[in-house]
């Protein structure tokens, strides 16, 4: 080996390959032919697609949404749905509010089980073992099947039974309990409430910062919360005086309605090259340093001209793709401040009187409809599918949630609270302010996925034949031949719904996330 | 049964720490036999040993981390009882200092700091955070009062766990192997640390491997093995001339 470098080797280092050795140009090409190759397939999919569909004389359409829907919805808020889509929201809503009162329940249910496996009690500790181990082992779907059974085993419902008359109805067509139900004046009172909690926030804050100057506890939250509930009562009375927000609302819509398709299309025309413009710049800014902008690498520059093209793409689909998008996105905005507006004032045609409570009261009841005892209108009831469901996704993702929660406190090392308790806190101290802010971080990831994992497995409800997103969307589909479509609304369904939680579970993520180097 | 003499009524000075025939069993395993001290105020102990030898568990047992099983310890006239209300005024009086320094990952060293002071002490915020930047200027480092402890060096971060215990005004400070989980070149600005607060006039308890920290600073060093105390002398009797035969052995395997 020579340490000087001889004239000829320099020759070969520095001599130009052939372009199919140079691997800035390789690069280049394969990222080119990658595009090319994905725009291909996506056009070549789409025009396969259609050319099918057109043969089979199948219409992909979204007709079914405006037509009449032709059945009924066994379950959830309107029993005899107007149109297609008014059933598909039916079935949405059902399976909303299976997700949400399910990650709830799910939650405090998993976090009293996690607890109650780490402690001290022999039989809370047994008795929590024996849930977890027995729960989380036995496929969901056979729990559903299993309380649908043990539901359908209870007596027929009849006239004056309870267990408790009129507040608790346990029967074969489910459970009735009370419920509170939004009332006409609520939205009044909500923006009051909106406007309530700025000023508990204030007072929150007052109370923290009198905490930090003369160091004895101030009681922060309690007062922010009494703060909050005192201008909640006070708002029950004086919430009509918001009634003048009708006008501007009104206002704004017919705005909104007189703006030409042209002008929506340009604004986002507009905004997708802005995005991009935004997108180039961050990306540069974030490429430079004291000393001066840092090379750029070939994949550098073709982030930055992908961001262009995909704006390109964009321009194109809302242009002359689906120009109908604009229209709708210009109509619905028009529709949903006219619907605003029509929560703060007086509409002759319901005769909501907007001056009333923001709440009412209602209690079960059993009427008595033809031949039979049944369910009244009022009050809240769960179906025997919809409850089966919600215990067996309630009880099954708890489970996991339990563990969860106990690796999480497990995980914060022993140390920590060692040396919280060698400083003198207390163990509720050392507990809130030094190991659950650390569990809380890293259980929070393995919790956002239960929740997804929830959200999905409602789908199950099928099983039962409980009408959510799912059945209903199968009815249309196997009524009207529209599967394209129906699979399309079901996707983003349930993308919108993961991709909500997700969101959610991230901003607190990355919120509670520790610093390191 | 080992005892170490009243070195309180020989210095002149009161008894801070006294430890009296403490048994410690975990399960079928005597950690500590009958284990009697008598530390005097401002007096720097060193307890060394071989690995095993019980003396983390002991100085651990002296803030109630561990239970003893038998015996009797009392810091400052103050028994140890099952009495939380003992527990909690022996656990204000004596700060300790961890291998693993235990800084709280998720606050800044500030916050650290005044944890404590703000929470168990009710003291103001600006005067626990002024206090807390004394004591950063007192162990070198008062630039990172805003970072977190996984931006910190390990010699870094086992000062900001000193000033974190000092926040609380001890008046014993017990350190647990407080340089073994730390990298060679950051050894001695801890021991620096310990040197000075030493030098203030602190009842300080020292775990540690470092035999010339033992010999420059300690008053007395204590030596253990299998749960026992073997020897008890100055650092000069110590090194130059031990009368036992364990001691001896172990000098020898180490020095």
């Amino acid at each position: 080996m020579t340490m000087t470098e001889t004239p000829s080797s320099r020759i070969e280092v520095s001599a130009k390959p052939p372009f199919y050795r140079d691997v800035t140009i390789v690069k280049w090409l394969v990222q080119l032919a990658v595009l090319a190759a994905v725009i291909f397939v996506a056009w070549f999919l789409a025009n396969e697609a259609g050319d099918n569909i057109r043969a089979r004389g199948l219409t992909s359409g979204f007709e079914f949404l405006s037509q009449p829907a032709g059945f009924q919805v066994s379950d959830g808020i309107d029993d005899n749905p107007a149109t297609g889509g008014r059933a598909l929201w039916v079935g949405m809503v059902t399976t909303l509010r299976l997700a949400i009162a399910g990650i709830l329940s799910a939650t405090v249910l998993g976090i009293i089980v996690g607890l109650g496996r780490l402690s001290n009690n022999w039989v809370v500790n047994k008795v929590a073992t024996v849930f977890v181990e027995t729960l989380r082992n036995i496929p969901l779907l056979v729990q559903i099947f299993l309380y649908f059974t043990i539901l359908s085993g209870l007596s027929r419902v009849a006239l004056d039974t309870g267990p408790i008359n009129g507040w608790l109805h346990v029967s074969n067509k489910g459970v009735a309990i009370p419920r509170i139900k939004i009332a006409d004046g609520f939205y009044q009172w909500l923006v009051l409430m909106v406007i309530g909690a700025f000023i508990a926030r204030f007072v929150f804050k007052n109370r923290v910062a009198e905490q930090e100057r003369t160091g004895n506890d101030s009681f922060a939250l309690p007062i922010a919360a009494a703060v909050l509930a005192a201008i909640g009562v006070i708002a029950w009375f004086i919430h009509p005086i918001i009634g003048f927000l009708e006008a501007p609302l009104w206002a704004i819509s017919d705005v909104l309605d007189g703006i030409p398709q042209i002008a929506v299309q340009l604004g986002l025309v507009a905004l997708f090259f802005l995005a991009a413009a935004r997108f180039v710049k961050n990306f540069r800014d974030s490429r430079r340093t004291p000393a001066g902008m840092a090379a750029l690498t070939d994949d550098d520059w073709f982030r930055q001209i992908f961001a262009f093209v995909a704006a390109a793409m964009a321009s194109v689909f809302v242009l002359i793709i689906w120009p109908g998008l604009s229209d709708w996105i210009v109509n619905s905005s028009s529709d949903l401040f006219g619907v605003l507006a029509d929560k703060f004032g007086t509409n002759p045609e319901t005769g909501a009187d907007r001056s009333g409570a923001p709440f009412a009261g209602e209690r079960p009841d059993i009427v008595q409809r033809g031949n039979f005892p049944n369910y009244g209108d009022s009050g809240l009831q769960m179906s025997q599918a919809w409850a089966a469901i919600f215990f067996a996704v309630t009880f099954y993702t708890a489970a996991f949630i339990a563990e969860i929660i106990r690796g999480g406190i497990l995980a914060v090392a022993k140390g920590q609270s060692e040396a919280a308790a060698a400083l003198g806190l207390s163990r509720m101290q050392a507990l809130r302010k030094v190991i659950l802010p650390q569990a809380f971080r890293i259980v929070l990831p393995p919790i956002g996925n239960q929740y997804l994992n929830l959200t999905k497995n409602t789908s199950l409800a099928v099983a039962v034949g409980l009408a959510d997103v799912v059945q209903v969307g199968g009815t249309i589909n196997s009524q009207s031949g529209k599967a394209l479509s129906v699979f399309v609304i079901w996707m983003a369904f349930y993308l919108a719904c993961s991709l909500t939680i997700s969101v959610i579970v991230n901003f607190f993520n990355v919120r509670m996330k520790i610093v390191e180097r | 049964m080992s005892t170490i003499g009243a070195a309180g009524v020989e210095l002149g000075r009161p008894d801070m720490i006294v430890s009296d025939g403490v048994d410690k069993w975990y399960g079928d395993f005597q950690a500590l036999k009958g284990v009697s001290a008598t530390i005097a105020e401002r007096e720097v102990v060193v307890v060394l040993g071989p690995s095993g030898s019980g003396k983390s568990t002991w100085i651990r047992c002296i803030n109630r981390l561990e239970v003893h099983q038998g015996g009797s310890i009392s810091v400052d006239g103050i028994e140890l009882t099952n009495d939380t209300r003992n527990i909690d005024k022996i656990r204000s009086e004596v700060g300790m200092v961890f291998q693993q320094f235990n800084l709280f990952p998720h606050l800044t060293v500030m916050d650290n700091i005044t944890l404590a002071p703000r929470w168990v002490r009710k003291q103001p915020k600006a005067d626990a955070e002024n206090r807390a930047m004394e004591l950063l200027e007192r162990v070198g480092i008062p630039e990172q009062a805003a970072k977190f402890p996984g931006q910190l060096s390990g010699g870094q971060q086992q000062r900001v766990a000193i000033a974190r215990s000092l926040a609380m005004e001890p008046r014993v400070m017990l350190f647990d192997e407080p340089t073994s989980a730390l990298d060679p070149e950051m050894i001695s600005e801890v021991l620096d640390v310990m040197k000075d607060l030493a030098r203030g006039g602190m009842t300080m308890m020292v775990v540690t491997h470092e035999m010339g920290f033992a010999r420059e600073v300690a008053d007395r060093i204590v030596f253990m093995e299998s749960g026992e105390i073997v020897e008890v002398g100055t650092p000069e009797h110590f090194f130059t001339n031990p009368t036992e035969d364990r001691t001896k052995l172990f000098l020898s395997q180490i020095l």
